[in-house]
């Protein structure tokens, strides 16, 4: 019995050394190349390696709303303090039960017009329109019925004047120079489909006028490990990914498009939950089966501060929710799987993402039940174990650390001696314990789900420090 | 074995990055004083040039090999960038003589930031753009450096030495530079030409005619910034934008940006074939179709109003919006647009009613 144990363990230990070298290789790799890229781009800068003067793509930005009356106002309002002169706002109320339409009325003074809507891609009816052109730019509010995210975004699309659009989320404060540096990918290469911005959690920022005036670690633990997490897994994958045009996702909080190819491709799909990736996922299998030459990019220095969840319920709610967008999205394209036609997307992106994000919770708590398993039997070498579980900590919090790191320096953040202290400390905590209780919620997400289809994801929100 | 290896390498890589972040956070903190240290040294040399040519005598030329030696290193260039922005509002003749006698230092760093890596190339574009007209340099001297800039294929450094040329205001080396960008090894987009050639501190009826001599030279990219640039400066060409206008084979959005210059500058003979492209019910033409109605708010007779009627019919959205503004600018009394107000067809009827209340909207706000 211990000899049929003790193979079924070498095998086990086989596959694990495999899935960790795999793991850490990419996590050395994305937070190497995102590092030295956040650097690069800074001394670009300094180097005025820019764009000096105002070259405005139109822009219409989509903000799709469903209950936000706390804060639609304040995310309005900072949009109407963006550093750019030619976009739109369009909110698209997907038939809020609360205040959400009658406090954008009341607060930008809008008049009801009788404006037909060119539908282009299919959305739910339109119940009535608002506009009003009191403001630096023309904003509009579109109420229809409820049919979730991906409807609501849809009608926006239908509803845009302008050849690009944004898509943001209606709880984000975009920054003063978010716009200008978005679009900018489009001005650097004649064939970009989309660009995905920067979110950060701004819980400890605050903002004025788009300006971050001061920004800290949060208080609370689980947004602090929040923003160590978004630098080591978001912001440096997402980097890596750009270098090869492999990035499948772009977050829904903040990304720009390209509003023909997104059309022509069928705009977003309502039956997922995961509306922002799956876009993106699409974008990739129509440009690829007609032939366009396309790039998806990522613009590190886009920045849009979103709140990030304070309670472990709510981070549940929404690390559930991404999961089974996951899973939606890779199923429905599983033929990129490998397959050349599809190139690096396929052989690199799509695999990283089954097997690191789509099946890594199902591989973490099968291991952490192999382990219990080799204790019982007496299978396992405990101090080994537990020095290779501090040796993984140790790496992964440097490794967390210097994207941090990079980040606050690049972007000329000063931190206070307690929000270092803060930061490593918790990112052992975030590596530890966070990262297991998650795995666990992803591992348990797919359990009824089609139940949920088309649901907003709701996490209790405050009013944005936005001044 | 070769997994502990692994865990050694990877240890390794974590200790360097562990290195790096602390080594790169004392740098940071100690970059900001070291900037302003360099500033204030190059700052006092400065000024003591300025008393020298307040007193009528010439910059001293220890001092030209002094910027020479130092600005070679391009954190000292952006020092001397900070100072020399700094006194730009102070004393300008001063400032203008000093600038001049540093024509041969300016030469020298264009010649040694031409074999410098691109964004250090970028940078001393940069500083050119912004001093260019001070320092009057002899056109000819820093032409060949600075075309040789907008070869490297690399976009910031393009486009920055573009935006130089753009400032010394030399028609030739500007049409010589627009010929080298377009050897398609670097992207350029169309608005930043067309932005570039708007800021021209020549003569720009010298530049478009030197433009439009070359025209067929160009790829169909640049051909397209120059026709948008010819839009805003110049009406003197309805009979070459006619040309590109009538010939099918040419690219759509020449043909697009033609409908729109005379949408700016009317032409009779314009006329007649924007009509044409108004009246066309192909589905596949509906951009034609709404950049010439669009064009046609300027054109006065009844066909154009009974032509932007029958437009407000259309099957696409965007010609029947814009054939309602442009009907709007017309000024088309309501009685005249009963018939469509009354009518059978709702998305013309919705359309025209949506128009009239967003321009009510518009007139309130002022």
């Amino acid at each position: 019995m211990t000899d049929f144990f003790k193979m079924i363990f070498d095998y086990i230990g086989i596959f694990f050394i495999l899935y960790l070298i795999g793991y850490s290789s990419f996590l050395f790799l994305s937070v190497t190349v995102g590092s030295s890229t956040l650097y690069q781009v800074k001394r670009r800068n300094k180097l005025k390696n820019e764009l000096h003067q105002d070259y405005y793509v139109p822009v219409s930005i989509v903000v799709p709303a469903y209950n936000e009356e706390v804060t639609i106002e304040a995310s309005i309002r900072s949009l109407l303090a963006l550093e750019y002169k030619l976009y739109e706002i369009i909110i698209v109320d997907d038939g809020s039960s609360d205040n959400t339409s009658a406090v954008l009325q009341n607060a930008f003074h809008m008049q009801k017009v009788s404006r037909p809507i060119q539908r282009r891609i299919a959305c739910q009816q339109e119940e009535a329109i608002y506009e009003t052109y009191e403001f630096k730019v023309p904003i509009t509010l579109i109420r229809k019925k409820n049919g979730g995210k991906a409807d609501a975004l849809n009608m926006g699309i239908n509803a845009s004047k302008y050849p690009y659009f944004i898509c943001m989320d209606a709880d984000s404060v975009l920054q003063y120079d978010s716009l200008e540096k978005i679009v900018r990918p489009v001005l650097e290469e004649g064939n970009v489909v989309a660009v995905g911005g920067a979110v950060r959690p701004c819980n400890g920022t605050e903002i004025q006028d788009g300006h971050v005036i001061s920004y800290h670690m949060p208080s609370k633990i689980l947004p602090c490990m929040q923003v160590l997490e978004y630098d080591r897994s978001f912001l440096a994958s997402r980097i890596l990914f750009d270098k090869f045009n492999g990035s499948i996702i772009i977050s829904g909080a903040f990304g720009l498009f390209k509003k023909s190819v997104v059309i022509a491709a069928g705009g977003y799909d309502s039956s997922t939950m995961g509306e922002d990736m799956e876009l993106v996922v699409k974008l990739h299998v129509f440009c690829r089966e007609h032939n366009m030459d396309y790039r998806i990019r990522y613009a590190t220095d886009a920045i849009c501060w979103t709140q990030a969840p304070e309670s472990l319920r709510d981070l549940c709610k929404q690390r559930r929710r991404w999961h089974i967008g996951l899973f939606q999205s890779m199923t429905r394209h599983r033929r990129m799987l490998m397959n050349p036609k599809y190139g690096l997307v396929g052989c690199i992106s799509y695999l990283y993402f089954l097997i690191y994000e789509l099946l890594s919770p199902y591989i973490e708590i099968f291991g952490i039940f192999t382990i219990a398993l080799a204790f019982a039997v007496d299978l396992i070498n405990v101090p080994f174990m537990i020095l290779f579980f501090l040796i993984y900590v140790l790496y992964s919090s440097i490794l967390s650390l210097t994207a941090f790191f990079a980040r606050i320096h690049t972007i000329d953040l000063k931190l206070t001696p307690m929000d270092v202290i803060k930061a490593v400390g918790l990112c052992a905590l975030e590596l530890s314990c966070l990262r297991f209780i998650l795995a666990w919620v992803r591992a348990t997400a797919l359990f009824g789900y089609k139940k949920k289809k088309n649901a907003w994801g709701k996490i209790e929100r405050k009013q944005i420090k936005f001044r | 074995m070769g997994v502990e290896v692994m865990i050694y390498i990877y240890g390794a890589i974590c200790f360097s990055m562990i290195i790096f972040n602390i080594v790169y956070g004392i740098l940071m903190r100690r970059s900001e004083p070291r900037m302003n240290k360099k500033i204030k040294r190059l700052q006092k040399k400065i000024d003591v040039q300025f008393e020298n040519i307040r007193a009528g005598k010439p910059v001293d030329s220890k001092h030209l090999n002094y910027l020479e030696h130092k600005c070679k290193h391009v954190n000292y260039l952006i020092a001397f960038n900070e100072i020399l922005n700094g006194m730009i509002e102070k004393e300008n003749v001063v400032y203008s003589q000093y600038l001049y006698q540093i024509r041969s230092v300016i030469l020298y760093l264009a010649v040694s930031y031409q074999k410098k890596e691109n964004m250090q190339a970028g940078y001393f574009s940069y500083f050119l753009i912004k001093y260019a007209k001070k320092t009057q340099l002899p056109i000819d001297s820093i032409q060949d450096i600075l075309l040789k800039y907008v070869e490297k294929d690399n976009f910031y450094c393009r486009v920055n030495a573009l935006d130089a040329l753009y400032a010394y205001g030399n028609t030739d080396n500007v049409v010589e530079a627009l010929k080298i960008q377009d050897d398609q090894k670097v992207f350029v987009h169309e608005k930043i030409l067309t932005e570039g050639l708007l800021s021209f501190s020549g003569s720009h009826d010298e530049l478009i005619a030197h433009l439009w001599k070359d025209f067929n030279q160009f790829s169909v990219h640049t051909q397209l910034a120059i026709c948008n640039y010819i839009r805003f400066y110049s009406g003197k060409y309805k009979k070459e934008m006619l040309e590109i206008l009538q010939d099918e084979r040419q690219d759509k959005e020449l043909r697009l940006s033609a409908i729109r210059y005379f949408g700016k500058y009317t032409d009779d003979s314009a006329l007649k074939i924007l009509l044409a492209f108004a009246k066309d019910k192909d589905p596949a033409h509906w951009e034609y179709a709404n950049v010439a109605v669009s064009s046609l708010a300027r054109y006065s007779g009844q066909e154009v109003v009974d032509t932007l009627k029958d437009a407000l019919h259309s099957s696409n959205w965007y010609v029947r919006y814009s054939a309602a503004i442009s009907l709007e600018a017309h000024h088309v009394d309501f009685s005249d647009l009963i018939d469509i107000v009354a009518g059978n067809d709702r998305y013309a009827r919705e359309m025209l009613m949506y128009r009239l209340e967003t321009a009510q909207l518009q007139k309130a706000r002022g």
